[in-house]
């Protein structure tokens, strides 16, 4: 059978013995390299000592920078998700909206953060937020003055409490990046409604406000769901870029990690590992359920 | 209109366009301004006027690149052979996915998903610590395979889309007048699939050319370096930054127009 569309039965075949050739060979002049060009010398416990460390004082395991700054990751992720849906779904209704204002401000909106690269955007941007906006909001006096209680409820929502300042304007920049990308899916999930059922609801006598609220956007937000945590994925990954603004997330521990301990091959190594592990569990997770719901609706 | 009608269209209103620019410009202004304000009650000093001479300058009728241009150049240059790599990576990886070769198709599949579960800016930081001292290759370089292995996963699935969509029936054919794999892929899959794959193609050069910017954290001298190496000689932050933005703006929105004339031009032809 020739064409892919089949079914192949598996055999090992000359291409087989090729690749696998090819793929020791590379292997094997790596470790060479690495071995007696390099002379590097792997020390792989002096790397993991950053993951979790035991605390004398409370007499328990408690997380190291990476994980630290994994939880930092996924809290800015978390956050960023639900904040992004926000403006995403404000943007969303804009872009469909009657009037042509709405639809030119969240048509510009999308087009100016798609087409920017996103480094430069925040670059951009946290100059401006931490400039202009951070001052406004007043968080870092709020943080200074809140009750050990409130404290502790902050260091499990944002991390760090004298981080806060720091966390929330790089929250901002991606809230905002991500926004975009949002807009659009919210868009495609308004409009993947069939019209009949526009023109049921209005013919019943709903307003186009109640055919929106009631008819519309329960339907579309069942639809924008799956695509939503697909866009949760692609933000923990996007999350790296505001280590470049000094937020304390994986990537920017991680690089203090591989300074501090002089061993960037097994840093980056255990970084890159962690991102991968955390994406790839949810991408997995999420695809079984999205299976599952298509089976329960069938 | 030949954009499929959708039936959001018809809440479209009847009003006069000009009222919502109207509205549209008032609201932008209104946001330049407090910028503006913004920017002055900082102390900031608007020097427009300096910008040109980074872009360029003419010296006894004799053209100087500035920083800027040169930055670009270096941007499009890395974008230029990252396409390149990315396209034979994306090939391959297509045709491994593909192939009957069990090992063929594991190792395109653990190289896509260790890709797509990894950030950028981490895969650069493993290809300029780990990669380029181990193979000893310079950082232009280490940029340029870093972002074609990074949009190589994606040109991999645009490329198996396309061929997947080349109907059965002219595999069947091919083979059945005695053309070999390689023939039949070369003279009768890809020239019918490429047409399909032309406008997400393109579509990954505007990635590409965004994405480039990661660059500037490893030094290489591209457009955002540049920028950002003027803007610490002369503290003109938001005039630079603006100017970068506008010229990575530039050459996007022209690729991305080029995109939807691309699939315009596809839907008609399929029609």
């Amino acid at each position: 059978m020739i064409s892919p569309h089949g079914y192949r039965r598996p055999r090992v075949g000359w291409l087989d013995l090729v690749i696998i050739a090819l793929a020791v060979a590379v292997v094997a002049y790596f470790a060479y390299r690495v071995d007696s060009v390099l002379h590097y010398r792997w020390n792989w416990p002096r790397v993991t000592q950053f993951l979790v460390r035991w605390d004398d004082e409370r007499q328990r395991w408690v997380a190291n920078l990476l994980v630290e700054g994994l939880l930092t990751t996924l809290r800015l992720s978390i956050w960023g998700i639900i904040f992004a849906t926000v403006i995403g779904t404000i943007m969303g209704l804009c872009r469909i909206s009657r009037k042509l204002f709405p639809r030119l401000l969240s048509r510009s909106y999308v087009e100016l953060i798609r087409n920017i690269p996103p480094l430069v955007f925040m670059f951009i941007f946290y100059f401006f937020i931490s400039s202009q906006i951070m001052p406004l909001l007043g968080i870092e006096a709020w943080v200074r003055r809140a009750s050990p209680g409130s404290l502790a409820v902050i260091e499990v929502l944002f991390g760090q409490p004298r981080l806060m300042g720091n966390f929330v304007s790089g929250l901002i920049c991606l809230a905002l990046f991500e926004g975009a990308y949002v807009t659009e899916i919210v868009r495609a999930g308004i409009q993947s409604i069939p019209k009949g059922q526009w023109e049921a609801a209005q013919s019943v006598g709903l307003s186009r406000l109640q055919v929106m609220r009631d008819v519309i956007l329960p339907q579309a937000l069942q639809r924008v769901v799956p695509p939503l945590a697909g866009q949760l994925i692609t933000l923990i990954k996007t999350s790296s870029i505001v280590s470049l603004i000094s937020v304390q997330e994986l990537t920017f521990l991680a690089g203090e990690v591989a300074n501090t301990t002089a061993k960037p091959f097994e840093a980056w190594i255990i970084a890159a590992a962690m991102y991968f592990v955390v994406c790839f569990v949810l991408s997995v997770a999420f695809s079984r359920l999205e299976q599952r719901l298509a089976e329960a609706q069938r | 209109m030949p954009r499929r009608r959708r039936w959001t269209d018809e809440l479209l209103t009847r009003r006069s366009p000009l009222i919502d620019m109207a509205q549209f410009v008032v609201l932008a202004g209104a946001l330049i301004w407090l910028g503006m304000r913004g920017a002055q009650s900082m102390g900031y000093n608007w020097q427009w006027y300096r910008v040109p001479q980074y872009l360029y300058r003419v010296i006894d009728g004799e053209f100087i690149k500035g920083p800027l241009l040169k930055g670009l150049i270096v941007t499009l240059e890395i974008s230029a052979y990252s396409l390149a790599i990315t396209l034979i990576i994306g090939l391959i990886t297509a045709l491994l996915r593909l192939s009957q070769s069990f090992a063929g198709r594991i190792i395109a599949r653990t190289y896509l998903e260790i890709i797509r579960n990894t950030p950028l800016l981490v895969q650069l930081f493993l290809f300029y610590f780990v990669l380029s001292p181990v193979l000893g290759i310079d950082r232009f370089w280490t940029g340029v395979l870093c972002l074609a292995f990074f949009e190589g996963s994606f040109a991999a699935e645009i490329i198996r889309a396309g061929i997947l969509s080349v109907p059965r029936g002219q595999w069947e054919a091919g083979s059945s007048i005695g053309l070999t794999r390689f023939d039949l892929y070369r003279d009768i899959v890809l020239p019918q699939a490429i047409q399909l794959m032309l406008p997400p193609l393109t579509g990954l050069a505007v990635n590409l050319i965004k994405h480039s910017a990661i660059v500037s954290v490893i030094a290489v001298f591209d457009l955002t370096t540049e920028g950002r190496n003027v803007i610490s000689d002369t503290f003109m932050s938001f005039e630079i930054w603006f100017a970068v933005a506008a010229i990575y703006l530039a050459f996007t929105c022209t690729l991305s127009a080029l995109v939807s004339l691309l699939e315009h031009r596809l839907a008609r032809s399929r029609r």
